[in-house]
């Protein structure tokens, strides 16, 4: 099929398309309009949710298929990414004392006494429980971890036990994923620091419960990423020892 | 997330986990739609180590694009089945497995065991699906039947019903959106957004 189909007739289309049961250039066809057609998208989404019914015969899968995939994952790691994939208990693990030498960038910034502090007037946009999340957010998220683009970070705490993870995307939207943190109480918040040229610059007051939280960080020169628990209401500079801390991965 | 609260996570949150390399979510996402996704397959192919091939594929593909679904489609069991189908359906369609499913047609047609409308009866699918299938007209159901689990294309189905190939695309459209409306009625218009 060398031309682009008319609304009508991808339309006339969608369900056999949404069945897997159209030729390969039909399939290609479709694609392209359903680029261009929320509607058309939003017609193919609910007869695979009704294909969804039909094949949901249940049962289960043999033993041993999942420990197969499990031992599949080392093998093959997520092939869009530049940077580092290994999963993350694996990945390499950042200073977790602060002031170490082997985090000397960020660890020696975020002890730095009287370091001059740029408060961004940071858009934080967060929710308190993943799972009544916005989708549209958590998409979002998902999106930027999984993109090879983005200047990712993971941060652990001094003794290993607790994790978050930012992705910076290039137009300086970040997304902190935090929900491995224990909630504060209400007189506290926790609070997001971009590690940049020798300063620690505050990114986002994230309150007592973070979970998944955009932020903007558009300056260039990013080193890393910490948080800290400070007072309620955030500071505009920190003398607190950081929760987690972690360095950027060079790709 | 924390990892204790996987089992209570929305597919949203489950992908999220996933994305972050957390292989105990992309074991719950197995947990939960590991069987369906290997019972599809293995329906379309009749060939279990073929089945097996399938769900590591799309489970696979899952833990490598994270991001490709979209909670505001549909459910991750919806997606995880549209990839065991399309995926299927691509196998069944090569030319080995076309060689392979004419020589077990032949043999179950010899042995007069082969129905497939007696297999769509013996599906394992919920009541209300079954009912809201079996009310469909019969045209609609069965060119549905045959794409689906059939694994046909519409003018294939149209050569096998000996009917045009408009009025088959027509039918197929048409019955799902007729099982959609039926399925809501019948008080499961919740799963729509259900993990």
């Amino acid at each position: 099929m060398d031309r682009e189909l008319t609304h009508a007739e991808a339309a006339d289309l969608l369900g056999a398309y949404a069945l897997d049961a159209v030729e390969v250039d039909e399939r290609d066809a479709i694609e392209q309009h359903l680029n261009e057609c929320p509607r058309c998208r939003a017609e193919v989404a609910d007869h695979r949710t009704v294909a969804s019914f039909l094949g949901s015969a249940g049962g289960r899968a043999p033993d041993g298929l999942w420990d197969r995939i499990a031992g599949s994952l080392e093998e093959a790691p997520p092939e869009l990414k530049l940077a580092p994939v290994v999963p993350l208990k694996e990945r390499r693990s950042v200073s977790l004392r602060v002031g170490a030498a082997a985090a000397a960038v960020a660890a020696g910034v975020i002890a730095l006494l009287g370091a001059q502090v740029v408060h961004l007037n940071s858009e934080v946009d967060k929710m308190s429980t993943p799972e009544r999340a916005d989708t549209t957010l958590l998409r979002a998220a998902t999106h930027a971890l999984a993109d090879p683009q983005a200047q990712r970070v993971s941060m652990r705490s001094p003794d290993g036990s607790r994790s978050a993870e930012a992705a910076l995307l290039s137009d300086g939207t970040g997304f902190l994923v935090a929900d491995d943190l224990p909630a504060l109480s209400h007189d506290r918040t926790y609070q997001l620091w971009a590690l940049a040229n020798g300063q620690k610059i505050s990114a986002g007051v994230l309150g007592a419960n973070p979970r998944v939280v955009a932020f903007r960080y558009a300056p260039s020169g990013l080193s890393g990423f910490a948080v800290t628990n400070e007072h309620a209401g955030g500071v505009t500079e920190t003398q607190n020892s950081p929760v987690v801390l972690g360095t950027l991965q060079r790709t | 997330m924390a990892i204790e609260g996987l089992q209570e996570a929305s597919d949203g949150t489950l992908v999220l986990a996933i994305a972050r390399y957390h292989e105990e979510a992309l074991a719950e996402a197995y947990r939960r739609h590991g069987g369906a996704v290997f019972a599809l397959a293995r329906r379309l192919l009749a060939e279990q180590s073929l089945a097996e091939e399938v769900v590591q594929e799309v489970f696979l593909r899952l833990w490598q694009q994270p991001d490709r679904f979209d909670p505001e489609r549909g459910s991750l069991r919806s997606y995880l089945l549209a990839q065991s189908h399309g995926r299927a359906v691509d196998m069944l369609r090569s030319e080995t497995s076309r060689r392979r499913r004419e020589e077990r047609e032949a043999r179950e047609t010899a042995e007069g065991g082969y129905d497939i409308e007696r297999e769509v009866l013996d599906l394992a699918i919920g009541e209300h699906v079954k009912e809201v299938l079996d009310r469909l007209p019969s045209d609609e159901r069965r060119a549905i039947e045959l794409a689906y689990f059939g694994g046909l294309t519409y003018r294939e189905v149209a050569t096998r019903l000996d009917q045009p190939e408009g009025t088959v695309k027509s039918r197929i459209r048409s019955g799902l959106k007729r099982m959609r409306a039926d399925l809501v009625d019948a008080g499961i218009g919740g799963v729509w957004t259900e993990s």
